[in-house]
């Protein structure tokens, strides 16, 4: 039957094993988690937010050059979490994709259907057997136009979906359940409430007291909908306003 | 230098036109009129925006055949947006001029349209640049284009001056365009003006009954 036919193939490359399960797309999963980094993004009722770890593992590297945020349009973007290098491959493509929408319809992609593209590209790779799938997963942020504030997450499955707030990496199903908690009622979250419940899943998740330098912080909100990133100092007063809470 | 655009070999609409960009002290000024024309005998429109925006700080003027111009502006703007996107800085003026030169000496056998670009960047300041309709990209301090340019050479050597305030340099490039589009057939309508600086980008429209008139009006 099927047991003996495809020769043990179905865990080196994109094909069904006899369970039904494709074994590369699950091991890409696993390459997400490798990276030991947990990213966290939650919408709030005017503003999107994303955190995530800055571990510079090196003394010699230049913590200025080493980020996971990355600007795909001016109102949009977005956090990697997974395998460096395939992380960037799917930002540039991601980039490339919003120009040539903009090029082509004269108006700005929005965040869904830049997610759907890029999922829409990571299911190729699925079905290809000289290509393996990324080893990395997207969250994006924007404002968007008719929708206001949104985040979507986009994984090597080629799975996209919006949300009010995710967790992708090493702990993500602990941050996960900890965001269903606080989300459960369905608080009003400003900016500065989104961006403090964003820090507080991971310092609880991972059990970690963090500095203004080991965290990196994107945002968009309805009056300032550029995607930036916030600095140091920005991040301290966060960290100030958590701690005097508690 | 300049090619008369008013050519019959260019098909279809054309920018029969006059633009012309100037530095001043601490920004640019770009200007042009806003007629458009076939072959020189019928005016297509009389109000059309010839300062395309190819950047937050990078404008760009059109003469020549208006499909091509309007083609190639388009290619560049996604060219700079990108290079931008991934440089995480705004882009050079040069390298909005460079992407403009690239698309016409490559395409040089079909297009027909010259081009000024004038902008600010963090590195250089006010800049402008023309990039002519073979390709040859130059700098600058002024420049004028367009069949309308020929009648007002005199005017830009003799009035233009290096480090002119900035309400200066505006009376200066109107009054320039004013005496080209009173004596270019091909040129008119309103003028269309911009002034970018660090701070920002300004438009400034001057309707035709509000130009500056000269001796013989």
């Amino acid at each position: 039957m099927s047991r003996g036919s495809n020769a043990g193939f179905d865990r080196h490359i994109t094909i069904f094993s006899p369970e039904g399960r494709l074994y590369q797309v699950e091991y890409a999963f696993k390459a997400i988690s490798q990276s030991g980094l947990t990213s966290v993004g939650i919408r709030g009722s005017d503003c999107t937010v994303v955190v995530t770890q800055k571990k510079v593992p090196d003394k010699l590297l230049d913590s200025s050059t080493v980020t996971n945020m990355f600007k795909l349009t001016p109102l949009i973007g977005c956090v990697m979490t997974g395998h460096n290098a395939d992380s960037r491959s799917q930002v540039h493509r991601a980039r490339v994709e919003a120009g040539e929408w903009k090029y082509k319809f004269g108006y700005d992609i929005t965040a869904d259907v830049l997610c759907r593209r890029l999922a829409d590209i990571s299911q190729v790779y699925t079905q290809n057997a000289e290509m393996r799938p990324l080893g990395c997963c997207m969250i994006l942020v924007a404002i968007d136009p008719q929708l206001g504030p949104v985040l979507y997450k986009c994984d090597p499955a080629g799975y996209y979906c919006g949300f009010r707030a995710t967790a992708v990496g090493a702990k993500q199903t602990e941050a996960n359940s900890f965001l269903e908690k606080k989300l459960k009622k369905k608080p009003a979250l400003d900016l500065d409430k989104t961006v403090q419940l964003a820090i507080s899943c991971l310092s609880t998740v991972l059990a970690i007291d963090f500095k203004a330098h080991e965290l990196e912080i994107g945002i968009v909100t309805k009056d300032k909908p550029k995607f930036r990133t916030l600095t140091d100092a920005e991040i301290e007063a966060h960290l100030v306003a958590i701690a005097e809470r508690e | 230098m300049e090619k008369h655009f008013t050519d019959s070999r260019v098909k279809g609409v054309s920018t029969g036109t006059t633009i012309l960009a100037a530095v001043f002290d601490g920004g640019v000024v770009i200007g042009s009129d806003s007629r458009a024309s076939i072959g020189g005998d019928y005016v297509s429109s009389k109000a059309i925006n010839k300062l395309i925006q190819v950047h937050d700080r990078i404008f760009c003027c059109i003469a020549g055949s208006l499909a091509d111009a309007q083609a190639v502006t388009k290619t560049a703007k996604f060219q700079l947006s990108f290079h931008s996107i991934q440089m995480e800085n705004p882009p050079l003026v040069i390298a909005a001029a460079s992407v403009l030169k690239e698309l016409c000496y490559n395409n040089k056998d079909e297009l027909q349209a010259g081009f000024i670009t004038a902008g600010w960047d963090k590195k250089k300041g006010p800049q402008v640049y023309v990039v002519s309709l073979g390709g040859m990209l130059i700098s600058q301090p002024v420049t004028i284009a367009g069949s309308g340019s020929t009648y007002i050479y005199g005017y830009v050597d003799a009035k233009y001056k290096v480090n002119m305030t900035r309400e200066e340099c505006l009376q200066f490039a109107t009054n320039a365009l004013a005496l080209a589009m009173g004596r270019d057939n091909v040129s008119g309508g309103v003028v269309n003006l911009v002034v970018i600086t660090e701070a920002g980008v300004e438009h400034i429209v001057i309707p035709g009954d509000k130009l500056p008139t000269f001796s013989d009006e």
